[in-house]
């Protein structure tokens, strides 16, 4: 059974590695034509008003065709994720299958939920006709015909059936999401945060930031901006904390502080690595800390991102931008504050 | 020993490259000779070769997803770990036994 899970693990983290560049690359783009786009009464206006001059004409047409890119990677982010899964499951011959099954899960509105469950099926059901016996004459033409036929009408019509109750469910979510406000908001936050810092880059992180990434996908861009503020805490507190109590840390530790720092500032949590391992329990649990205060902050303030990635670099694409530096901030000083006390506290200790 | 590894992580920009070089570190450490494959967001980089594949005795795995072209170590000992205990605990993955 733990094998069994193990395994669909694996199939899914492989999928999420091929999708997370459409997804960075679809909401860049997207974030960066909505960005520059001049505000109407109901969000970013893409029309040519009569009036424009040339050049706001160009401007307007430019915009556009960025926003048309990014989002055709965008659409293609279901397909690639169900289809890569069922690729890790039954190689070549299990694309097909999962790459329909995704564009389904799309197109019922079923989405990321609907996508992981279509990429799975489909490497089932791959794998269960690759081991049906088969005449000789017939050998050649399973990988090219039969399979990718068969095997997309299984998931097709499964995919007819469990898309819509999955759409009515993502539904759900969406509304409660949008719903939440004050302490529930908080909560969400805290439990994003403590996922985002808990193995800096690992599947647990992993599966927080690919929730808030395909919240952007629906429209709801608070989620993303809470994980954004808590993906950079950890790398930017540790940095900091080398900084302001050298004598703490050694010359090796000082170094990578810098690193460290300065991979916060691109948004790459991984860059606390270095000290977590050398220390686990005394580094997780702090940067987890400050991973929550900065995402609950920026939960409460409603901030916003429009791109799937974290840390000061996404700031042009943010809502509520002071409160985002904000919710950062605090965060990295009390990762900083508390993993300096810590560590105070177990060297006088020591000492004694 | 003669090892050869292959690592992959799931966003493939940090920790992949991370636990090679940690496998190259600790290998050297032991006295071990390694060679490792990376899978990242790049693709295959550093690839083991047929060559490299026959004259080694285990092939360390460190991944958390599928790796590509799985099928050229079907007949070598293998060794399967997360990436993550090649950044932790790098030593006990050579202490693991091949099966």
């Amino acid at each position: 059974m733990k094998e069994f899970v193990q395994k669909h693990k694996q199939y899914l983290l492989s999928g999420v590695s091929f999708a997370i560049p459409f997804i960075a690359c679809g909401g860049i783009l997207i974030a960066l034509a909505i960005g520059f786009a001049p505000m109407g009464a109901s969000g970013p206006d893409f029309t040519i008003h009569e009036g424009y001059n040339q050049l706001q004409t160009i401007k307007i047409t430019v915009l556009k065709h960025i926003l048309n890119i990014g989002s055709a990677s965008f659409a293609l982010m279901l397909p690639v994720l169900a289809g890569y899964i069922s690729y890790a499951m039954a190689g070549k011959p299990g694309l097909v299958a999962g790459f329909i099954g995704g564009y389904l899960a799309k197109e019922s509105g079923a989405g990321f939920l609907g996508a992981l469950l279509a990429g799975i099926l489909a490497g089932h059901v791959v794998n269960w006709i690759k081991k049906l016996p088969v005449h000789k004459l017939l050998k050649p033409i399973m990988p090219i015909l039969i399979i990718p036929i068969l095997s997309s009408l299984v998931i097709g019509t499964v995919m007819l059936f469990v898309g819509s109750p999955i759409a009515g469910m993502m539904e759900g979510m969406q509304k409660w999401l949008e719903g939440m406000q004050g302490s529930s908001a908080i909560l969400l936050g805290l439990i994003l945060g403590a996922m985002i810092a808990f193995d800096m880059g690992g599947p647990v992180n992993k599966a927080a930031f690919f929730f808030g990434a395909s919240m952007l996908e629906q429209g709801n861009y608070h989620i993303m901006g809470a994980v954004a503020a808590a993906i950079c805490t950890p790398p930017l507190g540790m940095g900091l904390a080398t900084f302001i109590q050298k004598k703490l840390w050694t010359q090796e530790q000082r170094e990578s502080g810098i690193a460290s720092f300065s991979m916060g500032m691109i948004g790459i949590t991984e860059g606390a690595i270095p000290f977590a391992a050398a220390e686990p329990l005394r580094v997780i649990p702090c940067i987890m800390l400050g991973s929550m205060t900065a995402s609950a902050i920026a939960m409460v303030y409603n901030v916003g991102n429009h791109a799937p990635h974290g840390g000061p670099i996404v700031l042009l694409v943010i809502d509520n931008r002071i409160s985002y530096i904000f919710a950062i901030a605090v965060g990295t000083v009390v990762t900083a504050l508390s993993i300096n006390l810590v560590k105070s506290l177990s060297q006088s200790k020591e000492s004694l | 020993m003669k090892f050869i590894a292959v690592t992959a992580c799931p966003t493939g920009i940090a920790h992949t490259y991370m636990a090679a070089e940690n496998l190259e570190k600790t290998a050297k450490e032991l006295g071990h000779t390694i060679k490792v494959e990376t899978q990242g967001a790049m693709g295959i980089e550093n690839e083991l070769s047929a060559e490299d594949i026959s004259g080694a005795d285990a092939l360390i795995l460190a991944a958390d997803i599928m790796i590509e072209n799985g099928e050229r170590f079907d007949n070598i000992p293998k060794i399967e770990v997360p990436v993550q205990l090649a950044l932790k605990d790098p030593k006990s993955i050579f202490a693991k036994k091949p099966c």
